[in-house]
């Protein structure tokens, strides 16, 4: 990986990341922003600050959703920079409680057993001695819901084509526990377009631990999943948070990763470019109001805006509204919303007053972070739009919005 | 510390815990802001709500006799919001309100926390725009944009921040509130505000301000042109202006930029490129904007350019504005740091200044970069240098000094739009006599007797100054 000084050495201060950064925007303190974080980290560098008390607490409340990495002019690596200084730092005191929160979020089983015990308790909220273990003070996080299975007829021979070739499909950790549905969506629409799924057991790509501070345990699954994932098959990707990881797999562990990261898709790049365009102009189409949100590691991470609006825009009869600030994070970054309740909510209220000007009965997007805490939002705003992954949204121009409840 | 424990107490009867940053974390944080080589940490810094907040924080500063400094964005290059004696840094960022939009009057009213673009973001489906543009307007604050009468690309037709700025309310150096200008143009009295613009925050902390919006034009063509000499472009621009049209932007940048936008972005221009000149021309009528156009294309194509390419369309239009936008920025990519200097000269003498910046820079063995105004003849010559070693700093502050005399000789200024700050205080002497200098000192005085608003900037030789600046100039990383 990159040395932490050279890479924070390309900052030359000009702030042009301030009012990209949410954190900076919500608290108005340089302290809170990329310009000031990379300056702090490398103070303490120097031996000018104390990791521990003078940078942890604000390194703690960056969301890591890269927007800084959009509006810098430098091309300064803040994604990097961030990963290695909380490396750094948990290496010198390791963060126990965000560890255990880890393994949940990143554990199917874990997650399920977890999500099961919780509905014997009262509320929806996780419960606060396990926020104020973490965070400090109360929850604002809804405990996981794991939804019902879905029943919904196999696609038949006549209405598909041949199948013309194989990919891998991230099923990952928490997507696969929380919104299967999206998983089964997306093995619909890859074989709409003849693709097919190659089944292999693979789990958690290491992503949330590499934003976390645990680089030798993002490596570990990095190096699992490279071994899973064999050939030279695409790897098909609906997770923006994980494939904006694994596209960086070189950063990770060098020329192996890297020539693995090169093979790594997300599906709106895959669609665009495999001709679901054409599919979905004779599909027969929806007639809602829809917006989209930008999940951080799509935009910012992978640089994907154009392509999933292209593939919306190709659904019939439906009528996409822009979104404000539609890039801007909405605070769920990972397990931030329960490491950070404070400053989760606050982005959640600004990302619904946007999703609520735009009156959209359907909010479209492509990480099941932002899937889970956006829908939290919508659940309590008054309008109760729906939130719905891409691969859902796309897949329900085939076959109708009822039949995605069924 | 224990300074600081009393000072918390104080100050939580006038602000929440939330809008008061301490600690070495804050003390690092805000010691300096895009201008890198003089640092001084503040004692802590506070985050206003209201006009009434900073009045309040002001009077406190003086019962304490606190030094105090307003920050907007830290977007300034010349050293402005340095709290140059420690204090308190007064920060707008919690002013981010635009209050009133009166469209019919073709006026705003906003909060001077605001970041200079969201201005035009506001009232941009009305066709208008705050025009005062500068590189870094996404971010910068229409408050640094009156501290300094900021310009950019786009005031050699529109003018700078003094002429679409019409009244600010101000929180004067003893911490009453005033109200200075007028919205009615040409109002009665003495024109304050025009004295205000441009003093970088040494009278007082602008916290409101009415603006003038401007239409946006209806055509807009911009060109972007590759010359083999630096010579030709800065001889094509002496020919544009002198064949009487006036584009809406004329920026040149060298190959040190192009080089730092190739190792950033993979930006690649026509093999031999030495300089790229960005024309933009404005206007409500297609043909005449047409016609500047061919004007220029002519004059670009007699002095042998390499390449033209122009667009019309807004996305086309925003690629071709990229070397220029981003070009001072991607010098991160070349070095740790950059100094951006701010020279004016006539613009007959840009070549000849031109040659002066590379032979000092090769002298000093600084790298360099030039991206300017050529228009308005402002110069913006880049060193980039690791501000870790003392030796470069010392060479670029030095490197630095023998350009700004350099322009003074040719007939020009060390500042065209960065303003003095700590950065440029020495070379004050070098463009004004003491006498007048002096008389800008009781200007001064008649606002800021105690010497704690935004002490030791623009005017050299302050009480208390002197002695101290050992402290911050060029202070190593």
């Amino acid at each position: 990986m990159k040395d932490l000084s050279a890479l924070t050495s390309q900052c030359i201060r000009c702030g042009f990341c301030l009012e990209a950064c949410p954190t900076f925007t919500e608290t108005a303190s340089e302290l809170e922003s990329p310009r000031g974080r990379i300056y702090l980290v490398r103070s303490a560098m120097d031996g000018k600050l104390n990791w521990q008390d003078d940078v942890k607490p604000h390194l703690d409340r960056c969301l890591g959703c890269r927007a800084c990495e959009t509006a810098c002019p430098s091309g300064v690596e803040y994604g990097n920079i961030l990963e290695l200084a909380r490396d750094a730092i948990d290496g010198e005191r390791p963060n126990r409680p965000r560890q255990a929160l880890l393994k949940v979020a990143t554990d199917p089983g874990l997650m399920r057993l977890q999500a099961k015990l919780s509905t014997f308790l009262p509320g929806n909220r996780i419960p606060n001695f396990v926020s104020r273990f973490v965070s400090g003070v109360d929850a604002e996080v809804d405990k996981p819901q794991i939804p019902s299975d879905w029943h919904i007829a196999p696609l038949l021979a006549k209405e598909v084509p041949p199948v013309r070739g194989e990919v891998y499909l991230l099923e990952g950790c928490a997507m696969r526990v929380l919104f299967p549905r999206v998983h089964h969506a997306t093995r619909r629409l890859l074989r709409r377009i003849g693709y097919q799924v190659r089944e292999v057991k693979a789990g958690c790509c290491g992503a949330m631990h590499a934003h976390n501070g645990g680089l030798d345990e993002a490596r570990e699954r990095a190096r699992d999943l490279i071994q899973a994932m064999t050939d030279d098959l695409p790897i098909i990707v609906n997770s923006a948070g994980c494939g904006s990881t694994m596209k960086e797999y070189g950063e990770l562990l060098g020329p192996e990763g890297a020539s693995f990261a090169k093979r790594v898709r997300d599906i709106s790049e895959f669609f665009l470019a495999e001709g679901l365009v054409k599919k979905l102009a004779t599909s027969p189409g929806l007639t809602n109001r829809a917006t989209y949100h930008d999940a951080c590691h799509l935009a910012h991470g992978q640089k994907i805006w154009e392509a999933p609006r292209k593939l919306l825009g190709a659904v019939p009869g439906l009528d996409l509204v822009p979104l404000g600030e539609a890039d801007t994070c909405c605070g769920s970054a990972g397990i931030y919303n329960v490491t950070q309740p404070k400053l989760a909510r606050q982005l959640l209220d600004r990302k619904m007053r946007h999703i609520e000007a735009t009156r959209a009965e359907i909010v479209v997007l492509g990480n099941p972070g932002c899937h889970a805490w956006i829908a939290q939002g919508c659940y309590e705003s008054e309008q109760k739009p729906v939130v719905l992954h891409l691969a859902e949204m796309l897949e329900a121009s085939f076959i109708g919005l009822d039949a995605l409840a069924q | 510390m224990e300074i600081e424990r009393s000072w918390l107490q104080e100050l939580s009867q006038i602000l929440r815990a939330d809008q008061l940053l301490t600690g070495a974390a804050a003390r690092r944080g805000y010691d300096c802001d895009a201008y890198t080589v003089d640092r001084f940490p503040p004692v802590a810094v506070a985050l206003p709500e209201s006009t009434a907040e900073v009045a309040e924080l002001v009077r406190w500063c003086n019962v304490r006799k606190v030094p105090f400094t307003a920050r907007g964005a830290g977007t300034g290059l010349s050293g402005g919001s340095l709290p140059a004696l420690g204090g308190l840094v007064i920060s707008t960022k919690k002013l981010t309100k635009i209050l009133e939009i009166d469209l019919p009057n073709r006026q705003m009213l906003a909060q001077t926390g605001i970041a200079n673009k969201k201005l035009s973001d506001a009232v941009k489906a009305a066709g208008l725009h705050f025009a005062p543009d500068p590189s870094s307007q996404t971010v910068a604050t229409l408050g640094g944009n009156i501290a300094e009468n900021a310009g950019g690309p786009h005031t050699l037709k529109y003018g700078v921040t003094s002429s679409h700025v019409v009244a600010i309310t101000m929180v004067t150096p003893e911490g009453d509130v005033v109200e200075l200008g007028s919205r009615v143009p040409g109002g009665p009295g003495l024109d304050l505000a025009g004295l205000v613009i441009g003093s970088e925050g040494t009278l007082g902390i602008a916290t409101e301000a009415w603006v003038t919006l401007t239409p946006l034009p209806n055509h807009v063509i911009t060109a972007l042109v590759a010359f083999g000499t630096v010579r030709a472009a800065t001889e094509s621009v002496a020919e544009i202006i002198a064949s009487g049209t006036i584009p809406a932007a004329l920026e040149i940048m060298d190959r040190g930029i192009l080089g730092a936008l190739k190792a950033a972005f993979g930006l690649e221009y026509p093999a031999g490129t030495e300089a790229l000149l960005l024309v933009e021309c404005d206007g409500d009528s297609a043909e005449i904007v047409k016609a500047e156009m061919a004007t220029v294309d002519a004059i670009c194509r007699a002095q042998n350019c390499l390449n033209l390419e122009t667009a019309e369309d807004e996305a086309a239009r925003q690629k071709l504005w990229t070397a220029r936008k981003k070009g001072v920025g991607a010098m991160g990519r070349l070095a740790p740091s950059i100094v951006t200097h701010d020279g004016v000269i006539p613009r007959s003498k840009l070549p000849e200044m031109l040659d002066t910046v590379y032979e000092v820079a090769s002298r000093h063995q600084i790298g360099v970069a030039n991206i300017f105004h050529a228009g308005d003849g402002n110069l913006h010559p880049c060193f980039y240098f690791d501000d870790r070693d003392a030796d470069q700093v010392r060479r670029v502050v030095e490197a630095g000094e023998e350009i700004m005399r350099r322009c003074i000789e040719l007939g020009g200024s060390i500042t065209g739009e960065h303003g003095i700050g700590v950065e440029k205080l020495d070379l004050m002497g070098l463009m004004f006599s003491p006498a007048d200098l002096e008389f800008q000192a009781q200007a001064k005085r008649i606002f800021n007797d105690g010497a704690l608003c935004n002490p030791c900037k623009v005017l050299p030789n302050q009480k208390s100054c002197v002695e101290h600046k050992s402290r911050w100039r060029g202070v190593a990383w």
